[in-house]
């Protein structure tokens, strides 16, 4: 992403640029999770692991799939996912537009107040750190191995759960496991 | 001019297409070229000159850093310094500069050049900010390629609500013009995270706001005011109540910058009444921290609390200033800052009498905060010229104004003490045998200002930290150009 226009911090300065993200919660335990598909062919296997993932950990999960990765989720679904949930798993970013679009999505459901993590692949590291910095928001990501395309779904299945407790970190204090979890 | 060019010297010419008479010179420039290594540099058009090739310098980076002022300039250059000058077509000066005696021979004695595309308005600030030497100590913050500066600021929490300048170097630099303070120099610290502030804070945030750059002395002023102690800055912002500080202007500075304080001064519509107040508000959210829900804990809050600022009509000789009022010479420039809320009208077109309007005003004042309570509140008593007039025809100075309607005010305890009337709320119970004033002595701020028709005068109630009457009090300070 190239830079665009400069500004001066007009704030005493006494803490970060970015805009701190809502924090995770204490616990899943009675709230609900968006798994936010962006659109780019192959997450939907990613997020179907992770679907069964919660699943068995008793988390309560909400799906969604964005009509495309190069736009901005449509503000119904923004809308539809803050009424209706409390944490937000947005996969899987393996490209810039989908990368900047995401981050986006991301901070529109931050401002709703809900804690959020992106999973990206490995190679849009930077390009997700320039994006949280143009946008000012420390938000959470999770990298798994680039590329995604050529894998199978049993490799993509495996990059899930191996991500997996990373991901829910991001939005759970407490991490639950297949012996504490409702389901177990 | 020095003696004229000698072997090893070297020319720098900066021109311009749109210039006639860098047009009349082409062949002068080939002639030069012809005898000494010269560079070009073309401020419009990258095929003009003819006679020589050019350097495009459309991007102006050169003609900013050599500072040029105008066209055609003509640069002597002897080992890789400058050692003379001359713009504008002077025979003499080129043939002397350039020791060729017979240049231009054929053209006029003088023609005067044209402004240089660096020095037209705006666009040297912009130069200054994209090729000078910057010392802005604030973090650069830099956005995407195809990120909306709007958006961004407001992403970062910068805006009260509405939508701010983007403040960028250019814009940051003409804001500072204003003053002839130092940008590194500290005004105070601003609560509630009292951290210190420097005037290249103060100007970020007043472009933010929207201000001019004539407006920083009236904003650095208004900041000192706030910032001192006795105004209680700190306790203003976290309060639970309405109020927020009320700007008034006294002063040439106030027409001179184009300040309201006729028809609808209190509202919308002036930029130097809405940003001057809006910038002392922004500073307080994102240098000090105050921001709403967090430590600013207004129950309602006030629309004052965006800006509230307006200067006071000072055309009637008859009428003392405020500041002057509160110890300003007359004619000085000085801000005076009150801690108040929204206004409560006042209407009363029967009254034809000095006495008349003085009860009446005074209806209404102990209205302020409460009916009940007293010495509780200040007030800010904001007279339009027509009500003013009763007064003055009756030969009523301010002075007259102020005592006549303390004495209105004044009520026997036992109707306002805490239950009388069968209301709970009102003074202490034991003060039910004194007579009890609605004010402190010096606790009522009349300012005169508004249109000259309408007899709809102003109260603006003051906040209820006005009670600790040594603690808390509005402040006055001159503004020192």
């Amino acid at each position: 992403m190239k830079d665009g226009i400069m500004l001066r911090d007009p704030t005493a300065e006494t803490s970060s640029a970015l805009r701190d993200r809502v924090p995770p919660f204490d616990t899943l335990e009675d709230r609900t999770v968006a798994l936010m598909d962006i659109g780019k062919m192959r997450g939907d296997e990613f997020i179907d692991r992770l679907e069964q993932l919660c699943s068995e950990r008793g988390i309560s999960t909400r799906r969604y799939k964005k009509p495309t990765n190069t736009r901005v989720a449509p503000r119904e679904m923004i809308n539809d996912i803050a009424d209706n949930c409390q944490a937000v798993i947005i996969a899987l970013s393996d490209c810039g537009s989908c990368t900047s679009c995401s981050t986006h999505d991301l901070n529109d459901l931050d401002k709703k107040g809900l804690a959020g993590v992106s999973v990206l692949t490995t190679e849009f590291e930077q390009a997700f750190e320039s994006q949280k910095s143009s946008i000012g928001l420390d938000a959470a990501s999770v990298y798994v191995e680039h590329p995604l395309q050529n894998k199978t779904t049993e490799e993509l299945h495996r990059s899930a759960e191996s991500a997996f407790d990373d991901i829910l970190r991001a939005i759970s204090i407490e991490v639950p496991s297949l012996h504490t979890s409702k389901a177990a | 001019m020095s003696t004229s060019a000698e072997p090893g010297d070297s020319f720098v010419a900066f021109v311009k297409q749109g210039c006639e008479t860098c047009q009349m010179l082409d062949d002068v420039l080939g002639r030069i070229a012809g005898q000494y290594p010269i560079t070009v540099y073309t401020q419009d058009d990258p095929s003009f000159p003819t006679s020589v090739s050019a350097i495009d310098d459309t991007s102006l980076e050169k003609s900013f850093s050599f500072d040029v002022e105008a066209v055609p300039t003509l640069v002597r250059v002897k080992n890789g310094r400058e050692v003379s000058r001359t713009f504008g077509w002077h025979r003499d000066d080129w043939q002397a500069m350039t020791g060729l005696g017979d240049l231009g021979s054929n053209l006029p004695l003088m023609r005067p050049g044209c402004g240089s595309k660096s020095r037209e308005p705006g666009v040297y600030d912009a130069l200054r900010a994209k090729y000078g030497k910057l010392d802005f100590k604030s973090r650069p913050i830099v956005l995407g390629e195809w990120d909306d500066e709007f958006e961004a600021t407001y992403d970062r929490g910068w805006s009260d609500g509405l939508p701010v300048v983007p403040p960028t170097d250019t814009r940051i630099l003409r804001m500072l013009d204003g003053t002839s303070r130092r940008s590194d120099e500290i005004i105070g610290n601003v609560p509630p995270n009292l951290a210190p502030i420097t005037v290249e804070k103060i100007a970020i945030n007043a472009v933010m706001a929207g201000c001019r750059p004539e407006y920083m002395p009236v904003i650095l002023t208004a900041l000192e005011a706030a910032l001192d102690p006795l105004f209680t800055m700190h306790g203003l912002l976290c309060t639970t109540c309405f109020s927020g500080p009320i700007i008034v202007v006294n002063g040439p500075i106030a027409r001179e910058i184009g300040m309201n304080s006729g028809i609808n001064c209190l509202g919308q519509g002036n930029r130097a009444n809405a940003t001057i107040g809006r910038a002392v508000q922004l500073i307080i959210r994102n240098v000090g921290g105050g921001r709403p829900g967090e430590l600013d804990r207004a129950v309602l809050g006030g629309p004052g609390k965006y800006t509230f600022c307006f200067a006071e009509d000072e055309s009637d000789p008859t009428w003392q200033t405020l500041a002057s009022s509160r110890g300003i010479d007359p004619g000085k420039n000085a801000v005076t800052l009150f801690q108040g809320d929204g206004i409560q009208g006042f209407l009363d077109q029967r009254s034809r009498t000095p006495e008349e309007l003085t009860k009446s005003l005074a209806m209404s004042l102990l209205a302020v905060g409460h009916y009940k309570l007293c010495e509780f509140t200040n007030a800010m008593l904001v007279l339009v010229p027509e009500h003013y007039g009763i007064f003055r025809d009756a030969g009523w100075d301010r002075d007259r104004i102020t005592s006549e309607l303390h004495k209105a005010m004044v009520r026997p305890g036992k109707d306002v003490i805490q239950g009388a009337h069968g209301v709970g709320e009102g003074i202490a119970v034991g003060r039910r045998d004194e007579m009890v004033n609605k004010f402190w002595p010096e606790g009522l701020l009349i300012v005169q200002a508004g249109g000259k028709a309408g007899l709809f005068s102003a109260i603006c109630a003051g906040w209820t930290g006005g009670r600790f009457r040594e603690e808390s009090k509005p402040v006055t300070k001159e503004i020192v150009l």
